[in-house]
């Protein structure tokens, strides 16, 4: 029995031969098991490319990943996984679709959670997936994913297609469901609304790299928003900083105390990622659960030194 | 450690899953499924049509003709010719319906909407999942294949005396051994590969039919040359049987060169014949055929061919498909 989840090591995937084709590139993290994880970035992050490396759909170009301690392969029967734009196939019936995923697998299949999934949204289980709306289609791949009991569940983008309320309604089953069997739960969203308050890790991603990764409480209390008369942020860190007339607002890592003058506050989750989003150059930064801190990049933004360098996102935590 | 359990168990698992998969692809493939059946079905009983009826009027009318002395030319020997031609093309083309539906709906359609990657986070592994998307409609297309090979072989025996097709005629050729089930399969395995290396419907459909397009088309050319042909010589090259394939013909000159002269070739008496050979300063006739008794070498070595490339068809779609997904097992 492994505690980690899924866990990369410079993982990196191209795609075609094109030269700066990487989605994903020196992917390195480690997620424990029975998180809710978010997965976070901007289109064309590397988020579905990450999730479909740990599904096993995709072998990577360089690097590798492990999951629930093995290869993604071996690990087939205990994860599930939900592609963004959730296949199904349009000729079979909602009861046929439950079915193929009982015969497909025997060993974990439980009828009675994906038949409660699908019955709570009020589906017909003679109708054909190719008559079901957006909303419904989620709600049969959903219950297929859960109906397989898994370890750990990987999620792309899913309640992009919901109403509020069944997001909501079906969110809550979802959670309530791997709490209950200590599920893993990666999500991924470019929707960082659609994650708050129900996620306890987080991965950004951007451009195919990893920005932050780590317990989520860590991430925002190694951060701080700062707000005073322009000036010298040093030692800190600064992720991100605006200047309005004679007043800047930064967030930063804070090292060490901060001085006298700044107004500080907590930021949050969006502000969090919103900032990072903004300033590529960001180094990066990776928590371990220990909570100790590695911060990437030479000195940050504030020495003056440009970050294009990104090759020190290494999670020294997890590499031990 | 109890390796020797846990191998029984996996065993075991393994049949009640690929059970469980079998029962999937039926389900999904359920109409293609009905096509081929309602397919089958219908050339046979196009067939039996063809031989009952049509080929029945056909055999009176031989009869009829016989007692008016021979020459005389009858419409329902005709009809029944066109018939069994008709159904034999029918027959002999279906591989290309295969390939279009393997290319697009096997695979291809999988990949394009992601229901292969549904799949493969069930708990199958991909090649087990292509393994059994071969297996199955493999099992559906022998069986159909060669129910229509056997149908096809008895009309065509049954009514050599009034059918004007011959042995080394490209479609009964392919049709009356196994070559039309290989062809079937090979369509049945470039449609898979096609589908899994471009991911879309409609260009692996594309792709597909045009592969088993030139291969039907390449072997009808090149078949002849798979088995060593027959040389005839003197009368025996000029008064072949009607049975033979001709594939070239000619007299061989006095420095031992053969010529295309066919100007010895329709002289019957041995008299004429040897006058014949010394007016044009010809030392010998030859002809290059493959009797009657050379169908089952070409044949087989035709079907040997169409099955070597299935193979390699196969082989490229399982390592593709273990490359892209990196699973091993």
């Amino acid at each position: 029995m492994t505690d980690t989840a899924i866990e990369t090591a410079a993982l990196g995937k191209r795609f075609g031969w094109r030269q700066g084709g990487w989605a994903l590139r020196d992917c390195t993290l480690r997620l424990p098991v029975g998180r809710v994880c978010a997965v976070v970035g901007p289109n064309g992050a590397g988020k579905s490319t990450l999730l479909a490396h740990a599904a096993g759909l995709l072998a990577p170009t360089e690097g590798g990943i492990s999951v629930l301690g093995t290869t993604p392969s071996a690990a087939r029967e205990r994860m599930a996984y939900v592609a963004q734009d959730k296949p199904l196939y349009p000729q079979l019936t909602v009861a046929e679709t439950l079915r193929m995923g009982a015969e497909l697998n025997p060993r974990r299949w439980d009828a009675a959670v994906a038949g409660r999934i699908v019955e709570e949204g009020g589906l017909d289980l003679g109708s054909k997936i190719r008559s079901l709306s957006g909303g419904q289609r989620t709600r049969v791949a959903l219950a297929l994913a859960l109906g397989k009991r898994p370890e750990l569940l990987l999620l792309d983008e899913p309640m992009a297609d919901l109403d509020p309320l069944a997001r909501h309604q079906l969110m809550g089953t979802l959670l309530a469901d791997s709490a209950d069997h200590g599920t893993t739960v990666v999500m991924s969203s470019h929707v960082v609304a659609e994650l708050e308050g129900s996620c306890d890790h987080l991965f950004l991603l951007g451009g195919g790299r990893v920005r932050l990764a780590g317990p989520l409480d860590a991430l925002i209390a190694a951060h701080t928003l700062v707000t005073g008369p322009t000036g010298d942020l040093a030692p800190h860190t600064v992720v991100e900083s605006r200047t309005t007339g004679r007043q800047i607002t930064a967030l930063i890592r804070p090292e060490g105390r901060i001085a006298a003058g700044w107004r500080t506050a907590e930021p949050t989750l969006e502000e969090l990622v919103l900032a990072h989003l903004r300033a590529p150059g960001a180094p990066a930064l990776t928590l371990t659960d220990e909570g100790d801190a590695h911060d990437e990049g030479d000195g940050g933004t504030n020495s003056g030194n440009n970050d294009g360098e990104t090759n020190g996102t290494r999670t020294r935590g997890a590499s031990v | 450690m109890t390796t020797t359990v846990d191998t029984t168990a996996s065993t075991t698992r393994g049949r009640v899953r690929l059970h469980g998969l079998t029962g999937t692809v039926l389900r999904v493939h359920r109409p293609a499924l009905l096509v081929w059946c309602a397919y089958v079905v219908g050339t046979v009983g196009w067939m039996l049509w063809v031989h009952y009826v049509s080929g029945a009027r056909a055999r009176a009318a031989q009869d009829t003709c016989r007692g008016q002395d021979g020459s005389c030319i009858d419409f329902d020997m005709f009809a029944f010719g066109e018939g069994m031609s008709m159904v034999g093309t029918f027959v002999a083309y279906a591989s290309y319906a295969v390939a279009a539906w393997a290319g697009a709906s096997l695979t291809g359609r999988e990949l394009e909407h992601g229901t292969a990657h549904l799949a493969w986070t069930q708990s199958v592994t991909p090649t087990r999942w292509l393994t059994v998307k071969l297996a199955v409609p493999a099992v559906a297309l022998t069986v159909g294949t060669t129910v229509l090979m056997l149908v096809y072989r008895w009309i065509w025996s049954a009514n050599e005396e009034v059918r004007s097709d011959d042995w080394y005629y490209s479609d009964p050729f392919v049709n009356r051994g196994p070559a039309v089930v290989a062809y079937a399969l090979c369509a049945l395995a470039v449609g898979a590969l096609a589908g899994l290396a471009l991911k879309r419907a409609l260009p692996a459909l594309g792709t597909a039919v045009a592969f088993i397009v030139c291969l039907h088309l390449y072997l009808d050319e090149r078949s002849i040359t798979l088995w060593p042909t027959k040389t005839l010589t003197g009368t025996a090259a000029s008064r072949l049987p009607m049975s033979a394939n001709q594939l070239e013909l000619g007299a061989v000159t006095g420095s031992g060169a053969r010529i295309n002269d066919l100007t010895c070739f329709d002289v019957d008496a041995d008299a004429d014949y040897a006058r014949c050979m010394a007016d044009n300063g010809f030392t010998d006739l030859y002809a290059e055929v493959h009797p009657q008794s050379h169908f089952w070498p070409l044949h087989l070595m035709t079907t040997g061919v169409i099955l070597a490339v299935t193979a390699l068809l196969v082989l490229a779609s399982f390592h593709l498909l273990r490359r892209r997904t990196g699973g091993t097992s």
